[in-house]
């Protein structure tokens, strides 16, 4: 296999996406925005509270884990299903067709550029405030170690669900409606507004059977850990290998499927 | 004989398209409408394309050029008949035809928008996976033909129209494929930047072979480029041949333009009495009328007319492939 056509699409992807110099440092600060929205909000749900712990969770980690989320968010949304809709109608889409690449990899490997850079631009950074901020509230240990894989496959798991939303696309045409519905589900079920602990015990199972919580839920939970151990960590890292195999074969399944109806639009 | 590149036999694509209603509550009621009709946008079309030919590929707007190139391209998958584009079926190996195509569609752009032209050289160099050598080869072939020092380093966004599309063909010709689609690319250009890319057009075909199918509404471009033209209309093909043998049909056609002084109109009237079988026209003083030199020659058509009229200026003119092309579209060929 040539990895060359792949690490010189992340490259390209890299350059973009640092020439828009102004819409990282606007990304930046909007999270630090919502960081400020989010500690006063939870403040005030923490006063009104008539014990310390809700949920299992101190307004502490309440706090870490909801902005780590909210950066974990910026850094691993992509976007892409916009442009996905965007060439279906405007018949883009033939140019990239005919690359010789599967479109799943072309449009996955131009996005990972702008992953690599968000990367740095907005989680390290907040992951670095956060660890000053709570003086050393997140270890440096085994914690770390598992969530390197644990956020490839959440990446991976959230490329799938985005590309089968870009795939209904060629049916639709239209994405607006379908892609915001995505967005609120993904944005609920994943625990990346609200941590999963606080949901009702039915919504919570719910969650759980769902593929998102291994998007955000299970890299945010492994490196909130304390020195875990294997038998800790393990069964929710096959969770999300489990969800990584499935959804790979079943949008690759549905892209097959729907692209040989495909219109392409444009005289 | 080399097997041809491209074989078409008898293909046929349809399209499921809705049919919409009018209005707000129309809108509301296709939501849930079932009342589809089949929209054939190319009917039974075969051809079969030599290596190293370049075909114009004709039509009125609509006509289903676009549809075609999508199927040899395999971007579309054809209802029913064949396609064999260098030995494969393109919609189904579409990541191994891709290989040796390369497409321009007019407008839609496939280089990287912020970056330099040279990072989406590199990018496709890799994507293709083009020999170092060769890569090298055709840029130095490139520089050789085009300004590229202006070209390379320049930011997409920033370019003009022209330059982009220039830079979308050269990037289309980078991975030497055996077969280029240009799907109108010289919409929306200034005649110089025309000029330009006709000749870019014609070197790389005749360095490297290249086979060329061009879309395009200028006849500029077809009396530049192409030796053969096919000619298509509602999905049918009307007509596919040597330009040479086209122009043969309307060989002996001239057309002959007078200028009058006077009254036009009358001067009009008198020609049309002499000549009633000759097509005439008449435009800011000048009178033209369509000659047929088997019948009657150009000269004595002339020297009748100046008998009765004051001729102050004379052109005679070949008949344009524009002229020749509306003909066939207007159905005058039989």
């Amino acid at each position: 296999m040539n990895l060359k056509k792949y690490t010189s699409l992340l490259r390209a992807g890299i350059m973009e996406s640092l020439n828009y110099r102004l819409s990282a440092l606007v990304l930046f600060f909007g999270n630090l925005v919502y960081i400020a929205i989010i500690y006063y909000l939870w403040r005030a749900i923490y006063a009104s509270s008539p014990t310390d712990v809700v949920g299992g969770m101190t307004f502490t980690d309440t706090l870490i884990y909801v902005v780590l989320a909210s950066s974990l968010f910026s850094f691993m949304e992509m976007y892409f299903v916009w442009d996905i809709g965007r060439s279906v109608q405007s018949g883009k889409i033939a140019l990239d067709l005919i690359k010789p690449m599967a479109y799943r990899d072309y449009v996955f490997w131009s996005c990972a550029g702008t992953l690599f850079t968000n990367f740095f631009s907005v989680f390290l950074p907040t992951f670095i405030v956060i660890e000053i901020v709570t003086k050393g509230a997140i270890d440096f240990g085994m914690n770390l170690v598992w969530f390197i894989p644990s956020v490839i496959m959440g990446v991976v798991i959230n490329y799938n669900i985005d590309f089968f939303v870009g795939s209904i696309c060629l049916y639709t045409e239209s994405i607006w409606g379908i892609n915001m519905m995505k967005q609120v589900i993904v944005l609920l079920f994943s625990g990346a507004t609200i941590p999963l602990a606080f949901f009702p015990d039915k919504l919570q199972s719910i969650a759980y059977h769902l593929p998102f919580q291994s998007i955000y839920n299970t890299p945010l939970s492994i490196l909130l850990m304390h020195s875990p151990s294997v038998s800790q960590v393990l069964p929710m890292i096959l969770l999300q290998l489990f969800w990584c195999v499935a959804l790979t074969l079943f949008t690759s399944l549905f892209w097959f499927i729907s692209i040989r109806q495909v219109t392409v639009n444009g005289g | 004989m080399e097997e041809a590149v491209i074989q078409i036999k008898n293909i046929t694509k349809e399209f499921k398209v809705l049919n919409h209603r009018e209005g707000v509550k129309g809108g509301l009621m296709d939501l849930f409408s079932r009342d589809y009709r089949i929209v054939r946008a190319v009917d039974d079309i075969s051809m079969n394309v030599e290596q190293g030919e370049i075909v114009g590929y004709l039509g009125p707007n609509g006509a289903g050029k676009s549809t075609t190139i999508k199927m040899m391209a395999g971007v579309l998958e054809p209802t029913s008949g064949e396609i064999l584009v260098n030995g494969v079926i393109p919609y189904k190996n579409r990541a191994g035809n891709s290989q040796h195509i390369g497409v321009v569609f007019g407008q839609r752009s496939q280089l990287w928008w912020a970056l330099p032209l040279i990072e989406s050289f590199k990018l496709l160099r890799d994507i293709y996976q083009i020999p170092k050598a060769e890569y090298e080869e055709m840029l130095s072939f490139y520089a050789s033909i085009a300004d590229m020092e202006n070209l390379l380093h320049k930011p997409v966004r920033q370019m003009s129209l022209g330059q982009r599309t220039l830079s979308d063909i050269l990037a289309a010709f980078l991975h030497n494929p055996k077969i280029v689609f240009l799907d109108e690319p010289t919409i929306g250009l200034d005649v110089s930047m025309k000029a330009k890319i006709r000749e870019l057009i014609l070197s790389l075909n005749e360095k490297k072979h290249t086979t060329v199918i061009l879309t395009t509404h200028d006849m500029g471009d077809v009396d530049a480029l192409c030796r053969r033209i096919v000619i298509i209309d509602h999905g049918k093909m009307l007509y596919d041949n040597d330009m040479d043998h086209l122009k043969g049909f309307f060989g002996s056609y001239r057309t002959l333009k007078i200028r009058v002084s006077g009254d036009v109109n009358g001067h009009l009237a008198e020609i049309q009495r002499q000549f009633p079988d000759m097509r005439t026209e008449t435009e800011e003083g000048w009178i033209t009328i369509l000659v047929d030199e088997e019948k009657t020659g150009v000269m004595k058509v002339l020297n009748t007319i100046q008998e009765s009229v004051k001729v102050r200026d004379v052109q005679i003119e070949e008949i344009s492939t524009e002229d020749v092309i509306r003909k066939i579209y207007e159905g005058d060929m039989g």
